[in-house]
């Protein structure tokens, strides 16, 4: 009796210790509602460790109204040796998606140690390991059958940065998709795969930085890509621009999407749709390209409603961004809609308002 | 117990053979010398970053010069500001000249950390973040949010907001914290403006009876003559710190007790005044 008592005792401290502790129950099957279906956000779980605040942030963006998160699956945290997959943090990140009833835009990029020369950027995928890469999001596919339908490969290779700081590319990028996307649709045909997700710069021909994001998509055209993916995926942000301002090549601004569009009509794609996967507005003090806080809501609530009402080509809007784990003591913390300790900032409450059907509270 | 003899009897060493005894006797006097050469040659660590200031007679300080009334530049492209006469001010207790060098504010502390600049002097927020990365001194500007009202005026807490207005910019910091106040249960009403400035007018002129803003739009209006004050201390805290490396001990006490000095002798008092104007 004795012994099975602490036998007993000792399975309830393993089973303690265990990975358990980073847990929490699912809940019940919930659903999203809002007055447009379009509307997202770029959520930013891939450093949240803890269960209870990936929960808590994916019930906040659907209290919010937003059935659509973009989410970031950086392929190097969970392929760290060839072969070897850990889809512990992957797997809490979209059940709890699937479960508030949001559909996951799961972006793929960041290459482990293992596929890129020593000493190089995680941004830097060499071309022979293009088909590692497609292993990768292949198993991703695999693993999340029925729970995610649309991949971005890669993001912003318009951007030395993003391209592993070499010169871009975008005959090596077009590469790239046309050997991964066969891999993805192998394993599952009704897999959306987007392509692009190009960063709206105006950078001048020969720029060591980056390549403007209309050129770089003709380019991508030109190279063939219109095989290799389904869906467009666009960043447009507004900086110190309202939402309605006009588009214009020689500006950055959020109707800059319409110009994308037409690259993608020119070259007979307009069958495709396309999805904003990242944009918004910043209200950061001493930024530069910000606004101020109110703008920063106006625009942002109109900039749901112009891709509802006006943009028919569009799927979904995802703004940059919800949360961050922790501050990042920049600008960058004022693209947020909730602070990284969950209490909601002014505009989360008022696009909830927006969702809601109600009027804004100013 | 300050006899060796007693010690040596309270650790039972009589009870041990003479051979033994002599042995740890030995160990004793061995690690007692270690010791003592240990600490002779090897004093405190060199602040390294102290030094070079002294051999190079000026303290390079990292900011980004775009935050009037903290930093700017002039029409000659100099920079000046609240920061920049700070760091003025602190380097004239050296002796030391002032080299300011412009960076932009999320590059900041790096430069600091590759030791391009001695210090950072940028209305800086504290980041508890950073602090095993780098020294924060002492605050030196609260730029949080501040309950506030009319200069005049009875309003002495939080709590003695219920059934009261409280203009805020709208989608503000000072909005999110009307917006908890309230969810708390302080039955406050809120009053949401399009401006910093609109909402200021609003308590001036009797339409609020309270005002949420953060500590520098506070300051700007105090110092343009706006009849208010602030009441308790920031509801949300905003501190800007001084960041210089986690290694330099002599500097990071140099910096606090010069920002003390500042504090006391009204130094500190005096730059406020020059940058954002008198209190009224």
């Amino acid at each position: 009796m004795l012994v099975g008592l602490l036998l007993l005792c000792s399975v309830l401290v393993l089973v303690y210790r265990l990975p358990v502790r980073n847990w929490v129950p699912l809940g019940p099957q919930r659903m999203v509602e809002t007055i447009n279906p379009k509307m997202g956000i770029h959520t930013r779980l891939t450093d949240e460790p803890e269960a209870a605040k990936i929960k808590r942030s994916l019930e906040m963006v659907r209290e919010m109204g937003a059935p659509w998160i973009v989410e970031y699956f950086p392929w190097a945290y969970y392929e760290p040796r060839a072969g070897q997959y850990d889809w512990a943090h992957p797997d809490l990140v979209i059940d709890h998606a699937n479960r508030q009833g949001l559909t996951v835009i799961a972006r793929l990029g960041y290459v482990p140690e293992w596929a890129r020369p020593a000493d190089s950027h995680p941004l830097y995928l060499p071309e022979e390991n293009y088909q590692a890469f497609g292993r990768f999001a292949a198993a991703f596919v695999q693993r999340y059958q029925g729970k995610i339908r649309y991949l971005i490969l890669w993001n912003e290779p318009n951007l030395s940065l993003e391209w592993g700081f070499r010169p871009v590319d975008p005959v090596a990028y077009v590469e790239m998709l046309r050997v991964v996307y066969p891999m993805v649709k192998a394993v599952n045909p009704t897999v959306m795969v987007l392509g692009g997700a190009l960063a709206p710069t105006l950078d001048p021909p020969e720029s060591e930085w980056g390549m403007n994001d209309l050129d770089f998509l003709q380019r991508m055209y030109d190279a063939g890509a219109a095989d290799y993916f389904d869906i467009l995926a666009i960043h447009t942000y507004g900086w110190g621009f309202d939402a309605d301002e006009p588009a214009d090549e020689s500006v950055i601004n959020f109707r800059r999407a319409e110009l994308l569009r037409e690259v993608m009509v020119r070259n007979g794609d307009s069958n495709k749709t396309a999805m904003i996967t990242e944009g918004g507005w910043n209200d950061h003090p001493r930024w530069t390209k910000a606004v101020r806080p109110s703008q920063r809501i106006h625009n942002s609530i109109r900039a749901y409603e112009i891709a509802q009402t006006e943009w028919p080509w569009l799927e979904s809007i995802s703004l940059w961004v919800f949360r961050f784990p922790w501050d990042q003591k920049s600008y960058q913390d004022n693209y947020t809609f909730v602070r990284s300790d969950f209490e909601p900032k002014a505009i989360y409450l008022e696009v909830q308002r927006y969702a809601q059907g109600l009027s804004h509270a100013q | 117990m300050n006899n060796p003899a007693r010690l040596l009897a309270s650790l039972h060493l009589r009870a041990l053979p003479v051979r033994q005894r002599g042995l740890w006797l030995g160990i004793c006097v061995l690690a007692a010398i270690g010791g003592w050469l240990v600490v002779y040659y090897n004093p405190q660590p060199v602040d390294v970053t102290w030094q070079q200031m002294q051999e190079r007679g000026s303290w390079r300080v990292g900011m980004d010069p775009s935050f009037p009334p903290f930093e700017t530049l002039n029409a000659q492209g100099a920079p000046v500001g609240y920061d920049v006469d700070l760091a003025r001010e602190i380097a004239d207790q050296w002796g030391l000249e002032v080299e300011i060098v412009a960076i932009g504010f999320d590059s900041l502390l790096d430069a600091l950390q590759v030791q391009r600049v001695d210090a950072v002097i940028s209305a800086l927020p504290f980041d508890a973040r950073r602090t095993q990365d780098v020294f924060y001194s002492l605050p030196y500007f609260e730029a949080g949010i501040r309950l506030v009202v009319e200069a005049e005026a009875e309003i002495a807490a939080v709590d003695e907001l219920a059934g009261r207005s409280v203009a805020v910019e709208w989608g503000s910091r000072g909005d999110a914290v009307a917006r908890r106040l309230q969810r708390d249960g302080v039955a406050l009403e809120r009053l949401t403006f399009q401006s910093p400035q609109e909402a200021i007018t609003a308590l001036v002129s009797g339409a609020s009876d309270a005002l949420l803003i953060d500590g520098v739009t506070l300051q700007l209006a105090q110092g343009k003559g706006q009849p208010i004050r602030p009441v308790g201390s920031a509801l949300e805290s905003d501190p800007y710190v001084i960041a210089v490396p986690i290694d330099a001990p002599e500097l990071q006490k140099a910096v606090n007790e010069s920002l003390e000095t500042l504090q006391q002798n009204g130094r500190l008092g005096l730059l406020q005044t020059i940058w954002f104007g008198r209190n009224p």
